[in-house]
């Protein structure tokens, strides 16, 4: 029963219901009994017909909401219950014995309204509820003649269900349900008033007049089912009769706190249209929460490129998993994406206002919006700045290291070589010659060590001949095949060239370390003002970009650059690095 | 008289050799090499040489790691060698007990020879 109802089956049930309402009026104006008739042939159907009308609205309203079936389920049982004035034994019994099915409906109401899912505390106690009144109440039908116990002084009817007169148990019966009934109503009374609390100020507001008429309702009720405990029959009397004003008061609360809901959101959005004209600085936000009447609520920009949201202070947040009992509400101004309100989702029932309040807001929210790109943007260039750093001493490390450990010791072994020589020259000539040999390997070693190093630091290659020189003798001194294609022949700005150049050295030496590919392919084209280099293996894959200093190095370098570098890498599947770098620069 | 007996201690085989060819030609008896912290004390507990040629930076630590496990007693003549320069190392080459410091590129007999003199 989810979708919208049609007109016809509303017609049909408010047919049915009014029918059966008229049954009941009727019944009451006939009655052989000597009560007073003038309550049951007036607040009776009043209640019904409340409760019929509200409960129709709110079902074409809300279809996916349990209230308005709830509502109608309440006239119907309700009428029903009218049933027990009738002369007839079985209309008067069944009647008598569905009255207090009205009740644990209410209480259903009251637990699910606005629309929430009803919590397992709130479950066992409604099960306890039903269970009261359709079965623990039952013996006392089947064991009592005269159910009404003296409450009514001629022409009383008999119990329909009687099987065997045992009035002791059925009292028994009786005072049991009493009890359970008044556990049932108390402990949802309790738990009603500790969710009343925790809601947002505009749900309290329009929830309000059904909460009060509720609350008139429940206390009734549990005056008298306790006054009835102690067997005080007229104030029970009474306490029953404030239970029935709540009743008979709570659909047309619903109505109050319907129009309540559209005059103070109205209002609300007026004022937040005014207020956020004048806003300071970063007061977004507390605007929106004042219109929502919910203090939590928190705003998220959308930062395009590259696409996400932030927080003001420019932090990336996650909107994809928000916490149960929040909800998330899209900022839109001119078309465009500005950010989003993450509220309490009590304010789900709200959307109209949640949804102005959002429309009202997209403005102020688009300035703040660019601040806080603009922060995320300061933050990384900060944190790519200190990597950059981080990079560069490292760099400085391994070249002090790489001398120390090549060139430094070549030139020392060198010396001591010289010296041995010197020291053999008279004694043993042919020994000195053979040093002098050897020095002078040491020597070819050594310098070859030193343009190793040299071509780390910065390529004369490229300096001088350019980009496709400079990758063809990198590719050439690669153990693996690598194809080369599409350089461009013009020379590019300086810094990009050298990007460009790193980016292919350091994957190659990816592949050659990790891949194990027998082919790699490197290709650079310029586009749309960018240079978009690729290299791609055959190889195992599974390369984490993030556990290595190389790639991370490389990554902060072209940031730098403003480009951004891609590693794809299923295990099995090969490697693919991308990296794209605007020219613009020079 | 008879020849002071040398341990060797550097992590490079090829500055080994070349120092040994070099203080033998001098006439010291070189009585073994090692080339880090752990393989210089052992060699030093089991060879009693005379002197140590000890180049600072070794794989598992340095010179001074190497004195200051060995304590002041009976101690063998302990001389520092490094490919760095002497002022890289401050202070410490003074004070770690160390009898003096060569630098590589400049190790031969009659250097060995002026230093422990």
């Amino acid at each position: 029963m989810r979708g919208r109802p049609s007109g016809v089956l509303l017609a049909g049930v408010a047919l049915a219901e009014l029918a059966l309402a008229t049954v009941v009026v009727w019944l009451t104006l006939e009655s052989a009994r000597d009560e007073p008739r003038l309550i049951g042939a007036t607040l009776g159907p009043f209640i019904a017909l409340s409760f019929l009308g509200v409960g129709l609205y709110a079902w074409r309203r809300r279809p996916e909401q349990p209230v308005g079936l709830l509502m109608i389920a309440i006239s119907v049982t309700w009428s029903l219950s009218g049933l027990s004035i009738a002369d007839d034994d079985l209309l008067a019994t069944l009647g008598a014995y569905l009255s207090p099915l009205a009740v644990v409906l209410v209480l259903q109401l009251l637990v699910v309204f606005p629309d929430r899912p009803i919590e397992p505390a709130a479950r066992r106690l409604l099960a306890l509820g039903y269970a009261t009144v359709l079965g623990l109440r039952l013996p006392y039908f089947l064991l009592e003649a005269d159910f009404y116990d003296g409450q009514c002084a001629s022409g009383c009817p008999q119990s329909a269900f009687l099987v065997s007169e045992q009035p002791g148990i059925a009292e028994a019966f009786l005072l049991a349900s009493l009890i359970a009934g008044l556990v049932a109503v108390g402990g949802i009374a309790l738990l009603l008033r500790r969710r009343e609390r925790a809601e947002p100020q505009a749900v309290r507001y329009a929830v309000g007049p059904v909460q009060t008429a509720g609350a008139v309702l429940i206390g009734g009720l549990i005056g008298d089912f306790g006054l009835q405990l102690v067997e005080l029959e007229t104030l029970s009397a009474l306490s029953g009769l404030v239970a029935l004003l709540g009743l008979a008061a709570l659909p047309w609360a619903f109505v109050v706190g319907l129009a309540r809901s559209h005059r103070t959101n109205a209002a609300a959005v007026a004022r937040l249209v005014q207020d956020l004209g004048a806003t300071p600085d970063g007061g977004v936000r507390d605007r929106v929460a004042q219109a929502l009447g919910d203090p939590t609520v928190q705003l998220a920009y959308w930062r395009d490129p590259p696409g996400g949201f932030v927080t003001r202070e420019g932090t990336p947040v996650q909107l994809g998993h928000v916490p149960a009992g929040r909800c998330v509400t899209l900022v839109e101004h001119d078309g465009r994406r500005i950010g989003a309100l993450v509220h309490d989702a009590a304010l789900e029932d709200q959307e109209g206002l949640v949804r102005a309040v959002a429309g009202a807001a997209g403005l102020a929210m688009a300035n703040e919006a660019l601040d806080a790109a603009l922060r995320a943007r300061v933050d990384e260039l900060e944190q790519s700045r200190a990597r950059l750093l981080e990079v560069s001493l490292f760099e400085r490390r391994r070249i002090e290291r790489n001398l120390h450990d090549g060139a430094q010791q070549r030139l020392v072994g060198l010396a001591l070589q010289l010296s041995l020589a010197r020291e053999q020259l008279d004694r043993d000539p042919a020994r000195a010659a053979e040093q002098l040999d050897a020095a002078r390997e040491q020597l070819a070693q050594g310098l070859e060590e030193l343009r190793e190093l040299a071509r780390g630091i910065h390529p004369a290659i490229l300096t001088d001949r350019g980009l496709e020189p400079a990758l063809r003798s990198l590719a050439e001194r690669a153990p693996t095949e690598v194809a080369l294609t599409g350089v461009p022949d013009e020379r590019l700005p300086e810094p990009v060239e050298a990007a460009v150049y790193f980016v292919v050295a350091e994957a190659l030496t990816n592949v050659e370390r990790y891949a194990g590919a027998d082919h790699a392919t490197v290709q650079v084209q310029r586009e749309n003002g960018h240079a978009l280099v690729e290299v791609r293996d055959d190889g195992v894959g599974g390369a984490d970009p993030a556990a290595g200093t190389g790639l991370r190095g490389l990554a902060d370098r072209l940031q730098a650059l403003d480009g951004r570098l891609d590693v794809e890498s299923p295990p099995g599947s090969g490697t693919t690095v991308r990296a794209r770098i605007p020219c613009a620069s020079s | 008289m008879r020849a002071r007996r040398v341990l060797i201690v550097d992590d490079h085989p090829a500055v080994r050799t070349m120092a040994r060819l070099l203080l033998e030609d001098c006439g010291y008896a070189v009585a073994g090499e090692a080339e880090d912290v752990a393989g210089a004390l052992e060699a030093i507990g089991r060879l009693r040489p005379d002197v140590v040629l000890l180049d600072i930076q070794l794989p598992d630590g340095d010179a001074f790691d190497v004195l200051g496990a060995l304590g002041p007693r009976a101690r063998p003549d302990v001389v520092l060698v490094s490919s760095r320069d002497r002022a890289d190392y401050g202070p410490r080459i003074e004070t770690c007990g160390a009898r003096g410091f060569i630098a590589k590129a400049e190790l031969s007999g009659a250097a060995l020879a002026e230093v422990l003199a």
